[in-house]
């Protein structure tokens, strides 16, 4: 039995119609939705929070995972990045209200105020820069921050950009691009080699 | 706990590998000598009266390394050592982790070659059998085996670094994509490519060598091979795996490296490889080789597994009442003298007494004192005999354990 963990939210729909068309099992979002866990035909497939895959693969409850690049470089860990799945492309950005003076890295203050539900990935970037940066942890509605004076910007996910223009933000830098991957235990891609690989192969083929 | 790690001391001193015990607490320089920047960023650290800064060891090899060039630097080489106490890393991570672990690990320091290579490894093997462990893998690679194909890409070298930075971590993506900026295709490229499939038996060598094209890298494939025929020879051969992608710390390993995987943890059990840098930064070069068993992870192994290793039984329960004291006394110290795990009482009982006490410590026999020169010894399961306490211990020492 192979262990599969997929993501709820943005990337579920692009996951079981990649689990479909690679005929590793097909499933429909409400019937996964609904049980959470299915079993069938050798694979099980786990439905959890985008955020908690790498947790499901790194201690190995999921032998492989399908996740976004973006919570791959907000939780580090010792999992396998194996395939680039292709979906699910979206940006990391930095945004400030339409109004402020602040524009691209040059123009921003000393110290810097962000919210943001990726703080280390956000931390990572800003020192990358050498920007110090105070980083306020929210956990949704990023956007409103700035709009009522709790941050001077914010680093999030953009797809289309339509949510960040709907509030009058507009993107002042770019931190990283995201699409979906396929990620794998290490100790389960070793141990369990011949299964995975095949599975893995089966993933990847339709795509080439 | 205690029983297995007794257990894998006692096979790795079997081996001629001689127990030392190094500080908890090093100075944060000595430290620094061995580790990469990443461990060191882990340690936690502290300064002492003067202002020296002081760190916990967050692993045991360096120390020991410290004391092969120091306090031991007049032993000729090569030194087999073995070692087991706490290592603490702080680390800040989304998984708090515990901080404190506890290791336990052997080091065969001043022997290059596969034959040393070999050793440890089997040692290694013998070391999860001895911890009762079952069901468990070890995979062998060689970190030449990749420097060598890196170093033939005809690639800049930021190029390399990248390739070097995404293979240890462990990221296929960035990787291929890396790859497919070069122009390259060669059967070398290709192998770079499937870098994670490369695993199985000797086989996998053979192929292996049908596509390398320089001396690195084929130079690793014959180690490999040597190392996997003395193996073999040994009739390890079958818990032991080739996977060519088992590179890792690039800046510490230097030749053949291993890791084994137990039961359904998603983190090896045992990691190990050779090492040839490490003792020239403490001023006495020396190839060395060595592992480390992280024991929690063998305890949370072995907490699933049906079959838990029992405490080796008690020999003896001595009882005594009235005038038997003295007697019941000198019966213990007998009795140990002999080997035996002996337990004497420490309040007097009834013969009804002694036997339900004695039944509460599952000890084998039980012997009852109650005078100078009188005994009764009862065997579990047998019957009780009246003998003085001098013939009891040549009873239990003759084989009756």
């Amino acid at each position: 039995m192979i262990s599969l963990a997929i993501p709820t939210g943005a990337l579920l729909a692009g996951s079981l119609e990649l689990l479909g068309r690679s005929a590793v099992v097909t499933l429909g979002p409400e019937e996964i939705g609904r049980q959470l866990l299915v079993e069938r035909g050798g694979i099980r497939v786990i439905l959890v929070r985008p955020s908690d895959v790498p947790a499901y693969v790194d201690h190995g409850a999921a032998d492989l995972g399908i996740v976004g690049k973006d919570s791959l470089v907000e939780f580090p860990g010792s999992r396998y990045e194996l395939v680039d799945l292709g979906f699910g492309a979206c940006t990391m950005v930095v945004a400030t209200p339409e109004r402020s003076p602040l524009g691209g890295p040059s123009t921003w203050p000393p110290l810097l105020r962000v919210a943001t539900k990726y703080p280390h990935a956000t931390a990572t970037y800003m020192r990358s820069l050498g920007q110090t940066a105070e980083i306020v942890r929210l956990h949704g509605s990023v956007e409103l921050a700035p709009l009522v004076g709790l941050v001077d910007a914010i680093v999030d996910l953009s797809a289309t950009g339509t949510t960040l223009r709907e509030n009058r933000l507009r993107v002042v830098a770019e931190v990283f691009t995201s699409t979906a991957r396929l990620i794998a235990n290490q100790a389960a891609l070793k141990r369990r080699s011949p299964e995975l690989q095949a599975l893995v192969a089966r993933v990847r083929a339709p795509r080439a | 706990m205690r029983a297995t790690q007794e257990a894998l001391l006692a096979e790795m001193r079997s081996w001629g590998y001689r127990y030392v015990v190094t500080p908890t607490v090093e100075s944060l320089a000595v430290l620094e000598r061995g580790l990469g920047v990443q461990q060191r960023r882990r340690l936690f650290k502290f300064a002492d009266g003067d202002g020296s800064l002081l760190a916990l060891v967050g692993e045991r090899t360096v120390p020991v390394a410290r004391l092969i060039a120091g306090k031991l630097r007049s032993q000729p080489l090569p030194i087999r050592l073995c070692y087991s106490g706490s290592v603490l890393v702080n680390e800040a991570g989304r998984f708090s982790r515990r901080r404190e672990s506890h290791q336990l690990g052997a080091e065969l320091v001043g022997a290059p070659g596969a034959v040393a290579d070999a050793e440890v490894i089997a040692l290694a093997v013998r070391c999860l059998d001895a911890a009762g462990l079952r069901d468990y893998q070890v995979d062998v690679g060689h970190q030449e085996f990749f420097a060598g194909l890196l170093a033939g890409l005809a690639v800049p070298t930021q190029t390399k670094v990248d390739i070097q930075e995404a293979l240890a971590g462990r990221d296929l993506v960035r990787l291929e994509t890396i790859l497919a900026d070069t122009s390259l295709r060669t059967a070398e490229h290709e192998l770079l490519l499937r870098f994670p499939a490369l695993r199985g038996g000797a086989e996998i060598l053979e192929a292996a060598s049908g596509l390398v094209q320089n001396e690195r890298s084929a130079r690793a494939l014959e180690d490999l091979r040597r190392v996997l025929s003395i193996l073999d020879g040994q009739g390890l051969g079958g818990s032991v795996q080739i996977d060519l992608g088992a590179s890792r710390d690039f800046d510490y390993y230097t030749g053949v490296v291993f890791e084994a995987y137990g039961g359904d943890l998603g983190r090896p059990v045992v990691q190990g490889g050779r090492y040839d840098h490490l003792l020239s930064g403490f001023g006495r070069p020396a190839p060395a080789t060595g592992f480390v068993v992280h024991m929690d992870l063998v305890g949370e192994t072995l907490q699933g597994s049906p079959a838990r290793r029992a405490l080796p039984s008690l020999s003896a329960a001595v009882a005594w009442s009235a005038d038997g004291l003295e007697s019941a006394l000198r019966l213990g110290s007998s009795l140990r003298l002999f080997g035996m795990r002996a337990v004497v009482d420490t309040q007097p009982r009834s013969l009804g007494a002694a036997r339900r006490w004695s039944a509460g410590l599952g000890a084998n026999h039980l012997i009852h004192v109650t005078g100078a020169a009188e005994a009764a010894w009862q065997p579990r399961a047998g019957r009780l005999r009246k003998l003085p306490p001098e013939q009891v211990v040549g009873r239990l020492a003759g084989g009756a354990r």
